[in-house]
Order: structure tokens, then sequence, then C-alpha cells
């Protein structure tokens, strides 16, 4: 029942927001004699600026009053429950549910008349088997209720439509009166457009700092989970340990510099790979082409860009991979006759794959940067005899250096925080090498093997994937932030 | 207007340097410049005048090919320069824009040290043989366009750090460093205050002793100081072409005279 006396409240809200939208603006159209030129503001601001304070804190209220009260209640119903019943089902959590799933499987019935209200709220376990009941109406029951969950549950539902009445009863009052003083102060020489124009703002705040909030709960959560793996496990082993050895009974070695080694060593090819192409496709694109090669090319590589990197992995694990087998690897039968490879993933695998990723990246945010800098720029160079590779070394690149830096900071962010590519073609093996046709594991691809399975979110093994999260977080955030300094700090050059 | 007198200089026959026959350029359809003749003579300062988007500029850049830099840009007619024709497939216009410098309406030094934008030329073209040869030719340029005092303890500091006028000078020194045989100058002094202006004519009549300028003004009065020979042009039309002398105190066209009296522009 609380849901659809909300669903009320909602629609007499509203239906009082577009009532006291009407009144204001003819209220103030009455103020003014009906002469719009002497109002402070256009009419329909008079109606916004009410429609706002009639729905803005009364839904909001609304909103915090439906957060907290589950909370409160479940608070207060929590003490009806007797020890014995939390010691036996365990913990307090699951009692609760048990309570909030009868009273909800209480509801339905109710709602499909199979007993009345007062019944509902008189029954007694004793008298009747709440489980059949219940089960009648749909809801399933793992065991039979015991009278004094039956209560709470009963207590629940009292405490619910209680709270419900009350919070219809202040959010329409809330209403009533934002609608009066909005509508009473709709005079000629209101400010409603000024008013209006704060409460556009308000929304634009809160919605940056939504998006901020999610950001700070993510890293938030994640610093907590790490400070749980740090109480299992010691931080200097972690950062400086030598070797990375999970073992599911205990006492493992979870040290990230071997990840860590991997990781770098795998985005340093990448980059190797992409920074050049993706440079001088960009070079290419934005100096030499024409105009009808560039319309259809750029399209093409940012097609590159949407490819998902599973499909990437993919490429390297069936493609990449076996090829650069039949060159390094198969002793006789391979191509150079050696036997350095064994395996399809190894390092370059995932190295060069990722590379051809980031190449769309590193053009595309090249292009933009060279295209930035000043066709006087350029002219300046011809005409003193240069030719378009002269003018394109000394002058355009020097001039976009700084913002190709910055692109490739934001590749190498991208190549480190890369999970798919490393994890079908990098392999599993964790250990510091230099040969780029072994096997090597990065820290994505430990913490997607850490929280795979059957975990157990209180061992140090799966805890080790925050901390590994958390530092890749920080890595890939240290990155973000230089280049976006460096970009901007270029960007202001010309402007 | 005093500085009539200064016009009295002799302009002897000189060789023509430039010879432009029928020239019309288009700017996608918009046709900017209509079928204009004109010889340009060497070791003689020429001055182009006529109001704002008449087609001055576009005109300049025609004489260097710096209109090929245009994708809507289109040059038709014949430009001679030295008796070769600019527009000839066999002709590179990088050659040509090292032989014609220009100095662009709107500084644009290169983000880079003021020496190295004064260097950029010489550098490209080897005309230093070694690192105290380059110093000189840096120096003498920056002296030349009467910058070097105000720049010769910052020669490392950027150039686009430089206030606008100090930046048009730079241009200036940029352009002479290369040793053009002929220099274009769009509006060099706009940014001028007085005592710059002064020293800048100064150059372009030192130019004239071996170069030959184009300088386009929209100062009456620079024209006529510098100028040997004046070109009007109106509405993309080459109005009237002469000496400057002729042009500002007898002109023919009514064009010309309502535009030098100040009633058109
Ligand atoms: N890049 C361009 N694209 C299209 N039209 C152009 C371009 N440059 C110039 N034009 C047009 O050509 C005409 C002549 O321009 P131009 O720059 O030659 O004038 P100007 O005589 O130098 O004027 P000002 O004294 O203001 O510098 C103008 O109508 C202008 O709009
Ligand atoms: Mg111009």
């Amino acid at each position: 029942m609380a849901l659809s006396l909300t669903g009320y409240v909602v629609l007499a809200v509203l239906v009082l927001t577009i009532a006291a939208f009407f009144a204001a603006k003819s209220k103030a159209k009455s103020t003014a004699n009906g002469d719009v030129r002497l109002l402070h503001s256009l009419p329909n601001y008079y109606g916004y600026n009410a429609a706002m304070f009639t729905a803005v804190p009364a839904l909001g209220i609304m909103l915090i009053w439906l957060l907290a009260q589950p909370m409160m209640i479940e608070n207060s119903v929590f003490k009806l429950i007797p020890e014995r019943i939390v010691e036996e089902g365990s913990s307090r959590g699951l009692v609760m549910s048990d309570v909030r799933r009868v009273a909800e499987g209480l509801d339905i019935a109710v709602a499909q008349g199979a007993i009345t209200d007062t019944e509902a709220d008189n029954i007694r376990s004793e008298a009747r088997d709440i489980r059949a009941l219940l089960g009648e109406v749909g809801v399933a029951l793992g065991s039979d209720v015991e009278p004094e969950v039956l209560f709470a549950a009963q207590e629940y539902r009292t405490l619910s439509s209680v709270g419900a009445f009350w919070m219809a009863v202040v959010v329409l009052g809330v209403a009533f009166i934002g609608a009066a003083v909005s509508i009473v102060v709709s005079k000629a020489d209101f400010r409603a457009r000024n008013t209006v124009e704060r409460g556009a703002l308000a929304l634009l705040i809160l919605a940056a700092s939504l998006a901020i909030m999610t950001t700070v709960g993510i890293v938030l959560s994640m610093l907590f989970e790490s400070i749980n793996f740090f109480r299992l496990h010691s931080w200097t082993d972690f950062f400086f340990g030598g070797s990375w050895a999970p073992n599911f009974r205990g006492d493992s070695d979870l040290s990230i510099l071997p990840l860590l080694w991997g990781t770098l060593y795998i985005s340093v090819i990448a980059l190797l790979v992409a920074v050049p192409i993706g440079l001088f496709a960009a070079i290419y694109l934005s100096e030499y082409a024409g105009p009808k090669v560039r319309s259809a090319a750029k399209p093409l590589l940012e097609i590159l860009a949407g490819i998902p990197t599973i499909v990437y992995g993919l490429f390297a694990l069936l493609t990449v991979g076996p090829a650069l087998v039949s060159i390094f690897g198969r002793g006789d039968q391979g191509l150079l006759g050696v036997e350095w490879m064994s395996g399809a993933t190894a390092v370059l695998t995932a190295g060069l794959v990722m590379g051809i990723m980031l190449i769309p990246f590193v053009s595309s945010l090249s292009d933009d940067i060279i295209n930035a800098v000043p066709q006087a720029m350029r002219d300046g160079s011809f005409g003193l005899g240069a030719t378009q590779s002269e003018t394109i070394r000394q002058v355009v690149l020097p001039a976009a250096l700084p913002g190709i830096v910055g692109a490739v900071l934001l590749a190498a962010s991208r190549a480190i925080g890369e999970t798919m590519i490393v994890v079908l073609g990098a392999g599993a093996i964790a250990k510091f090498s230099l040969n780029p046709l072994e096997a090597m594991t990065t820290i994505t691809t430990r913490i997607v093997s850490q929280l795979t399975g059957d975990t157990d979110f209180a061992s140090p093994e799966t805890l080790v994937a925050f901390a590994l999260g958390l530092t890749l977080f920080v890595l890939t955030l240290g990155l973000n932030v230089l280049a976006l300094y460096i970009v901007r700090k270029y960007r202001e050059q010309y402007e | 207007m005093n500085d009539m007198r200064i016009l009295e200089r002799d302009v002897d026959a000189n060789a023509i340097k430039i010879a432009a026959k029928g020239v019309q350029v288009y700017y996608g359809d918009t046709h900017a410049i209509k079928d204009v003749d004109v010889d340009i003579q060497d070791k003689t300062v020429t001055a182009f005048i006529g109001p704002s988007g008449c087609g001055k500029s576009t005109f300049l850049r025609c004489l260097n090919r710096m209109n090929d830099t245009i994708d809507v840009a289109r040059v038709e007619g014949d430009i001679r320069i030295d008796g070769e024709d600019i527009y000839d497939k066999a002709v590179d216009p990088v050659q040509l824009r090292a032989k014609v410098g220009m100095v662009f309406q709107k500084p644009n030094p290169f983000p880079k040290s003021i020496f190295d934008n004064v260097a950029y030329g010489p550098r490209i073209h080897g005309l230093a043989k070694n690192k105290s040869d380059l110093d000189d030719i840096v120096e003498r340029a920056l002296r030349r366009a009467a910058i070097w005092n105000e720049v010769k303890d910052r020669l490392a500091a950027p150039g686009t750090g430089l206030s606008g006028g100090q930046q048009q000078r730079l241009c200036i020194a940029r352009a002479v460093a290369t040793e053009p045989e002929v220099l274009l100058m769009d509006e060099p002094c706009s940014a001028l205050d007085p005592i710059a202006t002064a020293q800048v004519e100064e150059l372009i009549d030192e130019l004239r002793q071996n170069y030959s300028v184009v300088i386009v003004t929209h100062s009456m009065q620079q024209a006529a100081r510098v100028s040997q020979k004046t070109a009007f042009f109106h509405l993309g039309n080459l109005v009237e072409y002469g000496e400057t002398g002729q042009i500002f105190t007898n002109p023919e066209d009514p064009r010309t005279e309502s535009y030098i009296t100040g009633r058109i522009g």
C-alpha cells in the first residue's frame, strides 16, 4: 500500500505544481494590471518560480524520507527480535530480510484478498500456517515463520504505513506552503527571473557533484577494501616483494612488482607501435591528404577505435600469437628455425595488438592537436621558402609537441589499464624477464583472475584485487592529470 | 602633404622584375582579383593601396604563390619574375618563395626562440657557413628591422612572448635574413609606433638599393614617403598604377582621387 500512497503523493505534488505555475503567472500579471512590461520578469518566470518552490522541496523531502524510513523502521523492529533467533539465523541481516519478506508477503496477501488488513495485523503463527498462507499468494519462504519474526513483520507493516501516512502529510504540506508563498510573492517587482536562474544553477551543480561523488565513492570503496587487505597482508610485501604466488590455502606472496613490470613492458611495446604509426598517420591526414582522402580515412580510423577490446584479444590469441610463433618458434619448422617462443601468449603478442588498438587513439588526438596549430604558422614557414616536411618538422611538430606528449600519456594510461587484450594475449605467468617472447602477466589480468571463480572476500588472495585496482587507478589517474595539464597548457598558447 | 617633396627622387627606367598580365583570382565563387596587369620594377618600392577587402593581400600572395596553400583559391593569368613564368609546372614554389620573401599582415612568429625565428630561413637555405656566421646574420637582420636593441639580451626568449609591434618587426627581420630578391610586405607597420615605423621605412629605402620591395599600406603618407610607384586597387580591379608623385598629386581616375582624399575606403 505504501507504494501506491507514494504514487498518489507524487501525483498530487505534480498537480499542485502545475496549478501553482498558472496561479503565480496570472497573479503576477494581475499585479501589473495586465501590462507585461511593468513586470520585472516575463510572466512565465513567475510560473517557473512557483513550480520550482512547490515541487523541489516537497519531492526532495519525499526522497530523503523514502531513503531514511526503512532504516529507522528496521532499527526499531530489530529490537523486537530476541538474541536466540539471531544466533540461529546466523546474522542480523539475514533475520531482517526474513522479516521484510514476511511483511511483503502479508502485503501481497492483503492485496490479493486472501486475508483482510486487520487479520494481517492480528494473525498468530500458532493459529495459522503462515508459510502455507504466503506460499498460496506466491511468496515462498525457506522455513516456518517464528512467532517473533511474524510479530516483527507485523510491526514492520504498521510502522511502514504510519510512516507513509506522515510522509504524505509532510510532503503535501511542504508543497502547499511552497505554492502559497511563491504565489503570494509573485508581484510585479519580484525578481522571478533571477530565482529561476539560481534554480537552474543548482540543478547543474547537482549534476556535476553527482558525477564527482560517484567517482569519490568508487575510490573510497576501493580504499576500504584495500585497507582490509593491508590488515591481512603486509604492505611491504605488496609494494616491495619480489614474487606473485597466490595460494588459496594462505601464506601467499602477493607483490605488485612482477605484475607492474609485465604491465609496463607490454605498455611500452604498445606505445612503440602506436606512437610512430599514429603520429605519422595524423601528419599525413592533417597536412598532406586532400579533403576527399581525409573525409574517408578519418572515420575509418575512428571505427578502429570503436572495436571492442575483446575482439582485439581474440585477434591476439588466434592470429597474431600463432603468427609470431611461426616466426620465432617451432624449431626447424619455423620461419627462422629457432625455438625462442613456445606459446601464442607473450608480451610481444599483447603489446603488438594493444599498439594496434591505440593507433586510432593516438592519431585522432594528434590530428586534432596538429590542426590546432594556426595556419599562419605554416604560412610563415612556407613564406620563407621551407618545404612541407621542413615546415612540419621544424614548425608544426614543435608547436604541437606538448599536445602530442599529452596524447601519448593518455594512450599510455589506456595501455596500462587495458584488460581484455592482456587477459587473452599476455599469459598468466608473473615474472621479471626481458624476453618479449615469453608469457607474462599484468595487474589487470591478475585482478580478473583473483576475482573469478569461488572467492572469499575475507581472504587476502581476493582482497589483493582491490589493492591492485587502487594502485592501477592512482597510476592512470596520475598519468591522465599530467597529460591534461600538458594539453591544457598547450591550448593556452594559441588562445 | 609636405611629404610629396620626397617623391622627386629619380626613378629611372629600371628593369622590370615582376610582370603580371591578366591575373584573375577566385576564392571558390568569389572573384577577388579581376584581370590585373602590372609591371613591378627592380630596385623600386611599389606601394599597393586601396580600401579594405579590395584584394591587395590577395594579389601580393599571388607573387610568391602563397595562394597555393589555400584550398579554395584559384589563380589564372600570367606572372613572370625575371621573365620566368612562376606558375609554370617546372617552377618549384619552394625555391620561388626563398627568392620572393614575405612579411604577413598578421605577425606570425614561430613558437621558437627569437634567435631561432630569425635563423630559420638561413638554416633552411644553408646561408651560414658556421655558428658565428649565423650569429652575424641574425644580428644584422634584427638591426635592420630596428628591434635589435629591444631583444639583444633575450635572444633565447620565445618570439611569441613579444609585443604585437615587436612581433611584426621580428617577422620583418625573419624575412630579410633570407636575403630575398623581392620582398613583399603586407602592412608591415600596422602595429608600430611612429619611431619604429620610421626605422622600418628606412629599412625599406635601404633594401631598395638591391631589391625590389612591394608594400601594402593603409597609410597614404607612408605610401607617399617610401614608394616610387603606387598601385590603387578597388573591388578587385587595378584602377590606377603609376609614379607615386603622379598618383598622389594628379590622379587620372576619379576613384583614385576620392580614395586618397578620403572619400572612399
Ligand atoms: N582565404 C580566403 N577565402 C575566401 N575569401 C577570401 C580569402 N581571403 C580573402 N578573401 C576575400 O578576397 C577579397 C580580398 O581580400 P584581401 O585579403 O586580398 O583584401 P585586402 O585588400 O588585403 O584587405 P585588407 O586591407 O583589409 O587587408 C575579400 O573580399 C575577402 O573576403
Ligand atoms: Mg590585406
